[in-house]
């Protein structure tokens, strides 16, 4: 066990904290943003579609999931930079299971 | 017995087998450590069990003909219930598996040392389950009743038995891998039909790229009737209610007892992640094809089958008349069917279009035993999760901690039988149609726990005073709510469906208030709190984070 700097601990959490709700502002506007305008989207065409039904039964879904990818790729390497080891965390996470 | 119901009684026996089969292979090979082996499974192949283990009825059966109906009000359940993921991927899956307990009444009595907490999260865990199951066997009902062109009732008996024997067999152990197998039933049953009706109509085989179009016609089309257009925004309901329905399923999602239940079988808070990704990856092929199954069914009832005189009706309308499910009744009384005149139910649109559009009796038993898989992967699922709340919850750590595993075994196996037995009844004559009773046990995981796990993962000042109030209040203004809007007194235009944009924002708040007005929790609980903003490598203990990076390298 090594004590870490608690800036260097804040850091991690901050990195992490900022992607979540980054992540999360995108995906709102995707979805509630778009429902909110729905009328004024409208008048656009995407796929053939109007904007706001293309948004509601593609584009919203689609920027979910590339949030999701986004999130786990940033996240594997924010781990990285803080020199996390992804099997070390295997081995303690096995352990600090409650088992009954 | 005519060639239809043999080909989709076979091809259901065949899956049936295979699932069965797969549950005895994995149990004979991992007895000894079921926890442990199934605390490894890697984050692909869990995704695909979220799917399987997601994706009910209500979303096989259910999806496309509710935005048939509704056009692009219904767009709100494809939003909502993949948008979920995106809360239960950020905010709750790897901080609660870091947690490492087995369900969410036992994070929530440990997170805040609270037996009476245990107790209410686990009778509430109990009450959404249920409520959520009555869904799948009314669905069931709907599939059987078809195949057998018998009513929808009778095919919900039929089905609740087969459910109690496959949930027994089944068992608890195996399920991660026959939900993967149903999982991959029930994607092909379904992209299928669409592929082909895509061919029929566009002669384009992919029908995510081709549909637009076909949504386009149906506006001029609906324009030419004089109703209002297929995709005209809150036609069907109001702007505030899509919102609230969309909010609903999105915390609904997130805060489901047996989806979290899921994200514990991987092995750290990144394969959490990982999982969650591609769980939605799964479940967006399906929610992406939904919209443009509804498409060309409208298209093809519009097309081919309005306008057509009674009496030269095909073979397959006497079928489904005969389920109770559609209604063909010439209103005017000149011997031609309008389409005003078609009442089709939500529930039989996705079943009946490969009918309609004369695909052959295989694509017709595949979605049909596609139906049959999402509604026993769910229903297995949530029967498990009824069964350890009350197995494992009440009866081992409330009422008897020295019980023997037998005991604790028998005490799960009568839940099973008794919640099955109890659904099956209230399913029997549903108090709705599948999407929305689904929306119900939404609203009420989201009104329940949704506020309570969030806060109790972020907040280390949340106590128990706060979550028992958060959860109490909580659950019985959205019950309230749904009851109150079911029989027309609503606010803001908010239906019952949407009740979680009620329930949720007052449990926060009253989870909020309580907890500050009364002791904070100990200091022991608020560092295992602030310890699951790290991964596990990293723990909290004492003010000062730590890194374990000795030895085993």
């Amino acid at each position: 066990m090594r004590k870490i700097d608690k800036n260097v601990a804040d850091a991690y959490f901050r990195a992490r904290t900022m992607l979540v709700v980054i992540c999360l502002i995108i995906g709102g506007l995707a979805s509630f943003g778009v429902v909110a305008f729905a009328e004024r989207l409208s008048q656009f065409t995407i796929m053939g579609m109007p904007a706001h039904y293309y948004m509601g039964a593609q584009g919203a879904v689609v920027t979910f999931v590339v949030l999701l990818f986004a999130n786990a790729i940033i996240s594997d390497r924010i781990d990285k930079k803080f020199g996390i080891d992804e099997e070390h965390n295997t081995r303690v996470s096995a352990g600090k299971v409650l088992d009954h | 017995m005519d060639q239809q119901t043999i080909v989709s009684l076979l091809l259901i026996l065949a899956t049936f087998g295979l699932y069965i089969g797969i549950s005895v292979y994995n149990r004979a090979k991992a007895t000894s450590d079921f926890y442990v082996a199934s605390r490894g499974v890697p984050p692909v192949w869990n995704g695909m069990a979220i799917g399987g283990d997601w994706m009910s009825a209500a979303s096989f059966i259910g999806m496309a003909g509710t935005v048939m109906i509704l056009g692009y009000d219904g767009l709100a359940y494809i939003m909502g219930w993949t948008g979920g993921y995106l809360f239960l991927t950020f905010l709750l899956a790897p901080q609660l598996r870091k947690y490492g307990r087995y369900t969410v009444p036992e994070f929530i009595g440990d997170r805040f040392d609270s037996n009476a907490a245990r107790l209410i999260a686990a009778i509430a865990t109990i009450i959404i389950s249920f409520t959520y199951i009555i869904g799948q066997l009314s669905g069931s009902g709907v599939v059987i009743g078809r195949i057998l062109s018998i009513d929808a009732m009778y095919g919900t008996m039929i089905g609740v038995v087969v459910i109690a024997i496959y949930a027994t067999l089944g068992g608890m152990k195996g399920i991660t891998w026959t939900q993967v197998a149903q999982y991959m039933i029930l994607i092909v049953a379904y992209i299928i039909p669409i592929v082909f009706m895509s061919l029929q109509i566009t002669s384009n085989p992919l029908p995510w790229l081709t549909y637009g179009k076909i949504v386009s016609e149906l506006g001029e089309l609906d324009r030419a009737l004089g109703v209002s257009e297929y995709f005209a925004p809150f036609a069907e309901s109001d702007k505030s209610q899509f919102i609230a329905l969309m909010f609903t399923l999105m915390v609904g999602t997130a805060a489901l007892p047996h989806v979290i239940v899921r994200f514990y079988t991987v092995t750290t808070m990144k394969a959490a992640r990982w999982s969650g990704a591609w769980a939605l990856v799964f479940i967006a092929l399906l929610y992406l094809s939904a919209p443009a199954y509804a498409a060309f069914s409208r298209f093809i009832l519009m097309t081919r089958v309005a306008g057509q005189p009674l009496d030269q009706l095909p073979a397959w309308t006497e079928n489904w008349v005969n389920t109770g499910r559609l209604q063909l009744a010439d209103a005017n009384g000149d011997g031609i069917l309008q389409w005003s005149e078609i009442v089709i139910s939500n529930d039989i649109v996705v079943m009946a279009t490969p009918e309609i559009a004369n695909l052959g009796v295989f694509v017709i038993g595949l979605v049909a035993a596609g139906a049959m898989a999402a509604a026993l992967s769910t229903a297995g699922g949530l029967l498990i999760t009824i069964s350890s709340s009350f197995a494992h919850d009440i009866y081992y750590r409330l009422m008897k901690p020295d019980a023997s595993d037998q005991k604790r075994l028998a005490a799960g196996r009568w839940a099973i039988v008794i919640a099955t037995v109890v659904a099956g009844a209230v399913a029997l004559n549903p108090p709705g149609v599948i999407t929305q009773i689904v929306a119900w046990a939404f609203a009420l995981a989201g009104g329940t726990f949704f506020p309570v796990l969030l806060l109790g993962v972020w907040w280390k000042r949340a106590n128990k005073q706060g979550a028992i109030a958060g959860m109490l209040v909580g659950l019985s203004v959205t019950l309230t709510y749904i009851f109150l809007a079911n029989n027309g007194i609503t606010l803001f235009g908010i239906q019952d469906t949407g009740a979680g944009l009620i329930g949720v924002p007052i449990n926060f708040v009253v989870t909020y208030l309580v907890s500050k007005m009364t002791v904070a929790p100990s200091q022991k609980l608020q560092d295992e709190v602030v310890d699951l903003r790290y991964p596990e490598q990293m723990s909290y203990k004492d003010g000062e984070v730590w890194m374990d990076d000795a030895a085993g390298k």
